[in-house]
């Protein structure tokens, strides 16, 4: 799968201009976290992503195709948006019916459904709640029905729109694992995110954003290194980076085990030297 | 009176629920404390937050037990209007604060003074005063229903603390906001519990919390599974049973012991953290 998005302007109906000339390519199976403020863009940078919303000028190519050539729900079978907001997308009485909906309109087969169903419901942690009514799922559950409902449609690329808001610990590993499937099976996963520690831990590939325009795209280390341009985007980095930036270290570190390795290495040298 | 709450023995089940939310609940803030309640999603926290306010047992229907005191009154028995004077809410969800009877935010921000027959000319100059604390300002004329999640999140706080209660009672409240908002937000109410506010809140940011709280209650399943300090709850190894993540911070120093290094304690916040690593190097 690959987009990409050439010169895309997007301007809202009340003259607000929400993105200003982006250029950005999305290509591979590797992970792809937006970040950025609110009133960024990112959640209108997605929304081009599969043609919900159309260019005010650019383009955008899936694949090579220009979005503006086909309907928004062609593009569905293509590339999948779970919103930030389950609310906005359950519409049916039971979880089941709201796996069964979108493979359903595209014309998979009841035994293809069925079969999707019980793998995804089990990698959603629903397996045993495909019979509730999404009204009477708990906040976190109703985030991963709606995960699901897109997961069903098999795209080969899916847009998440702040997936981790509202989820404690049990809900992040769940939705780290789900990414990492995804990843596994060669599919596209694009997420817009404000939670640091979970982007450096499960997005290799960063794009940074500020009022309108990309000001960084390109690997988490490389953006989490130009700690000047993420100030003045106020994205703060994840607590390890931060301290490993206080103490001087060179580049940009993200897990405990590479830290640890750093520390380890500085008293080598230490040692050696003295 | 030193405390600003004291829970005894509390519990609660929803009318129609299988099984009890709240389990033999107790325990006490301090007055002018800062007080955090961290747990899995569904351990029970926001049902808590409901029953110091006085929704429980006063709008959700079901059974309880047990006590739930603010500033030494019984919750059970006054009612939501005079607990309000002295606590207040700040939902999970801002879109449950709103009155739905607002045209404007400044209606909505002065909704809670008009019930107390506040002068106009006072409500008025309260409502500037939130208004510009929260940087709603510039919506004060826009519908609260126009407004995007995280402008409502502003509103919601302002229509709690425009009402100055003595404790406020924060339901991840700021969910919908971004870093920098989250941390505007923070910052006011660091200085509202300087200025000698209670603070109860319930965060799923750890590295917050351990830089926040005086005491910080661990809930699981309903009931308390841990009380103490930041320092002594992240610190005790059952952590993991309790379905919460440790800060970072407190993980790194653990790393940096199995990986063979002498640490006098472990960090549980940032500034502690780049200290002990300059210890080493």
């Amino acid at each position: 799968m690959k987009i990409v998005v050439e010169h895309l302007r997007h301007a809202y109906p009340n003259g607000y201009c929400a993105l200003q000339d982006v250029n950005l390519t999305f290509e591979g199976s590797q992970p792809v976290a937006l970040i950025g403020q609110n009133g960024a863009g990112k959640t209108t940078l997605a929304k081009h992503l599969n043609g919900i919303l159309r260019p005010t000028s650019g383009r955008i190519l899936i694949d090579g195709v220009d979005v503006a050539t086909a309907q928004t729900a062609q593009w569905a079978r293509k590339v999948g948006y779970i919103f930030q907001n389950p609310d906005d997308q359950l519409f049916l009485d039971s979880v089941r019916k709201e796996f069964e909906f979108g493979p359903h309109q595209l014309g998979v087969s009841d035994e293809e459904i069925e079969h999707r169903t019980t793998r995804i419901a089990e990698l959603v942690g629903l397996e045993k709640k495909l019979d509730s009514h999404p009204f009477d799922l708990s906040p976190t559950e109703k985030k991963f029905c709606a995960i699901g409902s897109v997961l069903m449609m098999n795209t080969g690329a899916l847009v998440f729109d702040e997936p981790t808001c509202g989820q404690d610990k049990i809900g992040n590993d769940r939705l780290a694992a789900i990414i990492s499937r995804l990843k596994d099976q060669g599919k596209l996963c694009i997420a817009i995110s404000h939670d640091m520690k979970f982007v450096t831990r499960n997005f290799p590939r960063v794009v940074l954003m500020r009022k309108g325009q990309v000001l960084l795209a390109g690997s988490r280390e490389e953006v989490f290194a130009r700690q000047e341009i993420l100030q003045k985007a106020y994205v703060a980095p994840p607590p390890i980076t931060r301290v490993a930036q206080e103490v001087g270290m060179a580049k940009p570190v993200f897990t405990v085990e590479a830290f640890t390795e750093v520390i380890r290495q500085a008293g080598q040298k230490g040692k050696e030297r003295g | 009176m030193r405390k600003a709450i004291e829970v005894k023995d509390f519990s609660f089940r929803y009318r129609n629920a299988s099984s009890s939310t709240l389990k033999r609940i107790s325990f006490a803030v301090d007055k002018g404390s800062f007080f955090c309640i961290i747990g899995a999603n569904g351990a029970g926290k926001s049902t808590l937050c409901n029953a110091l306010v006085g929704l429980i047992p006063h709008y959700f229907v079901g059974r309880s037990k047990g006590l739930v005191q603010i500033e030494g009154v019984d919750v059970a028995k006054t009612t939501i209007a005079e607990l309000s004077k002295t606590i207040g809410l700040v939902f999970q969800n801002p879109f449950n604060q709103l009155s739905y009877t607002a045209g404007t935010v400044a209606e909505e921000l002065a909704f809670g003074l008009g019930n107390y027959g506040v002068p106009r000319e006072v409500m008025h100059e309260k409502v500037l005063q939130v208004a510009r604390l929260m940087h709603v300002e510039e919506l004060l004329d826009k519908n609260p229903l126009d407004l995007s999640g995280g402008q409502v999140q502003r509103v919601a706080f302002g229509s709690a603390f425009i009402m100055e209660p003595s404790i406020l009672v924060l339901d991840e409240c700021t969910a919908q906001l971004d870093p920098l908002g989250s941390e505007e937000i923070f910052n006011i109410v660091k200085d509202l519990n300087s200025s000698g506010v209670t603070v109860v809140m319930v965060d799923h940011d750890m590295e917050r919390v351990a830089q926040y709280a005086d005491q910080v209650m661990v809930m699981r399943k309903g009931k308390v599974a841990a009380l103490g300090t930041p320092r002594e709850v992240f610190t005790n190894p059952r952590t993991p049973d309790w379905g919460i993540d440790v800060p970072d911070y407190v993980k790194l120093g653990r790393g940096l012991q199995s990986a063979g290094f002498d640490l006098d304690e472990l960090p549980i916040d940032e500034s502690h953290a780049v200290q002990t690593v300059r210890g080493l190097l």
